[in-house]
């Protein structure tokens, strides 16, 4: 197997890359009729699969699960997450081949494998469903050219993807048809179905390609989304530690600070969360998220290009059949951290206290939203998608980080996610140790505004409100942002 | 023993910049157990919240606690609401989350949660199984937090303050949710932990209250006003008879008849716990019932079968509209049919939703609103919100009301689609006795066009007049079923 994405011409690259669509809601008037009477099966019973199949069943579709033989002979919690909501569960040989969509929900590292298994199955004209392009981008899985292959691609984890559903909403969707294998041109249609049935209509649809999907999902987990969230967190820590600030208190503020941060963030956009400062700290933190900006470009710039040659994910495949060797000692490395050592302290931290005295995180998000999406439109990724895989996750990784710190995040992110978070970090952190020695707790653990007058210069003030409100990811963000109304606010401790 | 327990001199308190409470002056002697009643939205809460340092109030709370008294010198307010975290600390929680099973358990059971409690103020174990025993709680001690009903919640919190037995008791609402037998058995506890010295400040418009209470006090315009016991229940001088909003009483024509729900031998168990067994039983369309049965008993697993909310509906001999469950239909197919309010629908309703959006929802069965409803629905939503009294706060966000008000929205949102089945569990919590009766009055408006209407109301006296049928469960089983009980 070989590296799809290098095999195609540079036309049709870029023919791929740039497939983004973001749909009207009249696309969706059909409903889930086109799988109406149709057998979906699902491949793995984990967060997403048991809760986009809860959502399917609700919405009159036919579901079953399957699992390896293993999986249900020693009654695993994927067995137990079917069986208990009265699914029909059953092995490969039993439900695939009566299967009319067959629907890969397994982590990407089991995907060729998964699929190696259950394709001579498959019955003929069957439909194969991924949730992420990686095996069919970066691994150039072939798929039986009877086969229809589709993307519909939840962008939110699972539970909140049941949970949307239950209330009548649903979550943003990103869906794509492969275009090597769409035999009977049936694929669209039957993604668009899928997407009803999990309620993703509701909340913005955006048609992509696998292509498309795969080099901005990466780019967007590595850089902004773990990988900057993280090295940011253990700095902002660290320095607070040197400086003498409670470890508890500075503990808690990591923790819980990027939540609240990009909560506002989620609501907002990056003009929402620099709102929530005051002028001068504001003006504070503009300009050093612009030297943030400036001292990573070269290494966003360097994941992105490594990403659209194949190099990342053929180091990381080197390292999954080396063992997981890097992997496994990076993941060690992030359990030791001072930050992961120290419990959140028992102090009670104002909702308005976490922008005011962590304006260093402030910077650091808008740094890093900016520069991904700037990134990945250069590379010619389309600022819909590059929307969606830079601002629109950063608060979902955030909230992961406030219940699970980095280590517990680490693990439950994707495989992929957890590789390049690791990546990202080891190379952030050398980058960024001249600019850490300058920075005092005005930025990170106590109040910047304490012992200033709040007196700004209006011409500065104006200039920096333009900049963050005229970028193109802020534009973009509020044309996405109203389609996916009433966003329910995450309640935090 | 007389002296001032709790000494509370020009208390102000604002509620999103309104004044709620106005140079508000009480104080509480020793020997007083006081009941707050009167409409719902007159500070009732705000004053318990303050008096427990909840909230930031103007003015000055002494509290001067008996240092000779073994009972822990504390305040400790029970809430009108149940709140509960899970192992992470957050309290994320959806819409009927505790009916999907995920292998790996997120909250806290019971057990581990009394007894973590237990610890942190030094309480004696042996004292908890009796008021387990008392308020009918002893079977939940290994369900988890997600898998306990509204009741349920109520309980818990009940179980810790009588546990606890704090020097001054603050129970918001307490009889909300628990079935007669719970609320005879809760006064009963209530009058030996106030012997053994806990004084009580109780926010109730029930009837029944402990014999130990002496006091009676309203919240008028700000100020405490003391009333006489006997006076708690007159009805209040605003009698407010709007005329129900003509969509909603127009003959509704296409009123299907025949079977709506057909249960057979439907049972629900999680593991080898069974909470229905065995149900047996049809409606047809038209017809009123009442469903009882005491906490736990499994009325709300029912009800959230036939809201298209419970997983294991796939997996029973059920019908719905005369079609088997699980046949190609969708739940919002079945929920556009069917007006539901429930503690739990009210709970984890979007509280970021103004009242306007709340309301209009009702057309979508969504929890607030994602689409434009477009001009005849606006403006019937105008319409219902006016009747309900809620103008002044149609663009509020619902968790800027106070917990009657919010109820109100909910209920305009409940019935704004005129459905077919109006599922009214527990509907009028939170409300005054007025507003309660002016509610089942319009259930019975309603009823007249042929609804079908199921109705769960612990509180006899609180029930439409319509009602026509009876349904007992117990223990997750039928216990009677009766016809024509009601009627008189």
């Amino acid at each position: 197997m070989s590296n799809y994405f290098n095999t195609l011409p540079l036309r049709e690259q870029l023919n791929q890359l740039g497939v983004c669509d973001f749909m009207d809601s009249g696309e969706f008037l059909d409903g889930v009729n086109v799988l109406k009477g149709k057998k979906l099966v699902i491949v793995g019973c984990g967060a997403q699969g048991l809760n986009q199949g809860l959502n399917l069943r609700d919405s009159g579709l036919d579901v079953s699960y399957t699992l390896r033989k293993e999986a249900i002979e020693g009654k695993r919690d994927s067995w137990k997450n079917a069986t208990e909501n009265n699914f029909t569960v059953g092995t490969y040989e039993e439900l695939i081949p009566s299967a009319d969509v067959v629907v890969n929900l397994t982590p990407d590292k089991q995907h060729t494998a998964v699929v190696n298994a259950i394709m001579p199955l498959m019955k003929q004209g069957a439909t194969l469903l991924y949730s992420h392009g990686f095996n069919i981008v970066e691994e150039g899985m072939q798929i039986r050219k009877d086969i229809t292959v589709i993307m519909v691609a939840p962008k939110c984890p699972g539970s909140e993807v049941r949970a949307e559903y239950v209330r009548g909403f649903g979550v943003p969707t990103l869906i794509a048809v492969h275009p090597e294998n769409n035999p009977e041109g049936k694929g669209l249609a039957q993604a668009k179905a899928y997407c009803v049935g999990t309620g993703g209509h509701r909340a913005g649809v955006l048609r992509s390609s696998f292509v498309a999907e795969v080099k901005s999902d990466l780019m967007g987990e590595q850089t902004i989304l773990c990988g900057l969230l993280q090295t940011g967190s253990i700095l902002s820590f660290d320095k607070m530690i040197e400086k003498g600030i409670d470890a508890g208190y500075a503990s808690k503020l990591v923790q819980y600070g990027v939540e609240v941060i990009t909560e506002a963030l989620k609501h907002g956009g990056v003009t929402g969360m620099m709102d929530r400062l005051s002028n001068p700290a504001k003006i504070k933190a503009f300009e050093v998220s612009e030297e943030l900006k400036d001292i990573m470009r070269p290494l966003f710039q360097k994941h992105q290009d490594d990403i659209m040659s194949g190099e990342f994910s053929r180091v990381m495949m080197e390292d999954w059949a080396n063992g997981d060797k890097n992997l496994l000692a990076w993941r060690a490395a992030t359990g030791e951290t001072a930050f992961e050592k120290t419990p959140a302290g028992d102090v009670k931290i104002a909702e308005q206290e976490y922008f005011d005295n962590y304006t260093l995180m402030v910077a650091f998000v808008r740094a890093g939203v900016e520069l991904a999406f700037e990134t990945m439109v250069q590379a010619g990724i389309k600022p819909e998608s590059a929307y969606y895989e830079s601002l629109h996750e950063t608060p979902l990784i955030a909230n992961t980080i406030a219940r699970k710190k980095l280590f517990e995040m680490n693990r439950v992110i994707s495989d992929t996610a957890e590789y390049g978070c690791y990546l990202f970090d080891q190379a952030c952190k050398p980058l960024l140790k001249d600019f850490m020695t300058k920075v005092d707790t005005d930025l990170v653990g106590k109040n910047f505004n304490e012992g200033k007058d709040g007196g700004v210069d209006n011409q500065s003030l104006i200039a920096i409100n333009e900049a963050l409100r005229t970028h193109q990811v802020e534009t973009i963000g509020a044309k996405l942002r109203k389609a996916m109304t009433a966003m329910k606010s995450i309640k935090t401790a | 023993m007389s002296q001032p327990v709790v000494k509370i001199t020009n208390l102000n308190l604002k509620y999103q910049h309104k004044p709620v409470l106005q140079d508000l002056n009480w104080t509480i002697k020793g020997d007083e157990h006081w009941l707050l009643c009167g409409e719902s939205g007159s500070g009732k809460t705000s004053l318990a919240k303050a008096i427990s340092g909840l909230t930031h109030s103007y003015g000055n709370i002494e509290i001067t606690f008996n240092q000779e008294r073994e009972l822990p010198p504390l305040v400790y307010y029970v809430a009108n609401w149940f709140q509960f975290k899970d192992l992470e600390g957050q309290s994320n929680f959806y819409y009927q989350q505790r009916y999907n099973k995920q292998s790996a358990e997120t909250t806290a059971t019971v057990k581990t949660e009394l007894e973590s409690f237990g610890k942190k103020h030094a309480l004696p174990i042996d004292a908890l199984d009796t008021i387990l025993a008392a308020l009918g709680f002893s079977e939940q001690k290994d369900a988890t937090l997600i898998q306990l009903s509204s009741g349920e919640h109520k309980k818990l919190q009940l179980v810790k303050s009588l546990w606890l037995k704090p020097q001054l008791l603050i129970l918001d609402l307490p009889y909300n949710g628990l079935d007669s037998t719970s609320r005879r058995n809760l006064n009963t506890l209530l009058e030996e932990i106030a012997k053994a010295g806990t004084q009580l400040i109780l926010i109730s418009n029930e009837t029944e209250v402990p014999d130990c209470i002496n006091r009676f006090a309203m919240i008028k315009e700000g100020q405490l006003v003391e009333i006489a016991g006997h006076e708690r229940n007159l009805k209040g001088t605003k009698s407010v008879n709007r005329p129900v909003p003509a969509f909603l009483t127009d003959a509704v024509s296409l009123r299907p008849s025949g079977e709506i729900i057909k249960m057979i031998d439907v049972t629900i168990s999680y593991g080898e716990k069974k909470v229905l067994k065995n149900i047996n039983w049809e409606v047809n369309a038209g017809e009123k019932w009442v469903l009882h049965g005491h906490n736990g008993s499994g009325k709300s697993t029912l009800l959230s079968l036939i809201c298209g909310d419970h997983p294991q509906a796939y997996a029973n001999n059920f019908h719905l509209f005369g079609n088997k469950r699980g046949s190609g239909e969708s739940i919002w197919e079945i929920k556009e049919r069917i007006g539901l309010i429930s503690p739990e629908l009210h709970w984890y309703f979007d509280p970021s939703a103004t009242v306007w959006q709340s309301v209009v929802s009702g057309f979508y069965d969504s929890s607030g609103l994602f689409c434009d409803p477009g001009y005849s629905k606006k403006s019937q939503t105008d319409e219902l919100i006016s009747y309900f009294g809620l103008d002044e706060y149609k663009n509020t966000l619902m968790n800027e009301l106070p917990l009657g008000k919010q109820r109100l929205a909910l209920l305009a949102r409940t019935i704004i689609k005129n459905p077919e089945i109006l599922i009214l569990d527990e509907p009028c919590q939170g409300l005054d006795q007025q507003q309660t009766e002016h509610f089942n009055r319009l259930v019975d408006d309603l009823c007249k066009n042929g609804t079908t209407l199921i109705y769960v109301g612990h509180f006899d006296a609180q029930i439409p007049s319509c009602i026509e049928k009876r349904i007992l469960l117990e223990n997750g089983e039928v216990k009677s079923i009766e016809t024509d009980i009601y009627t008189n």
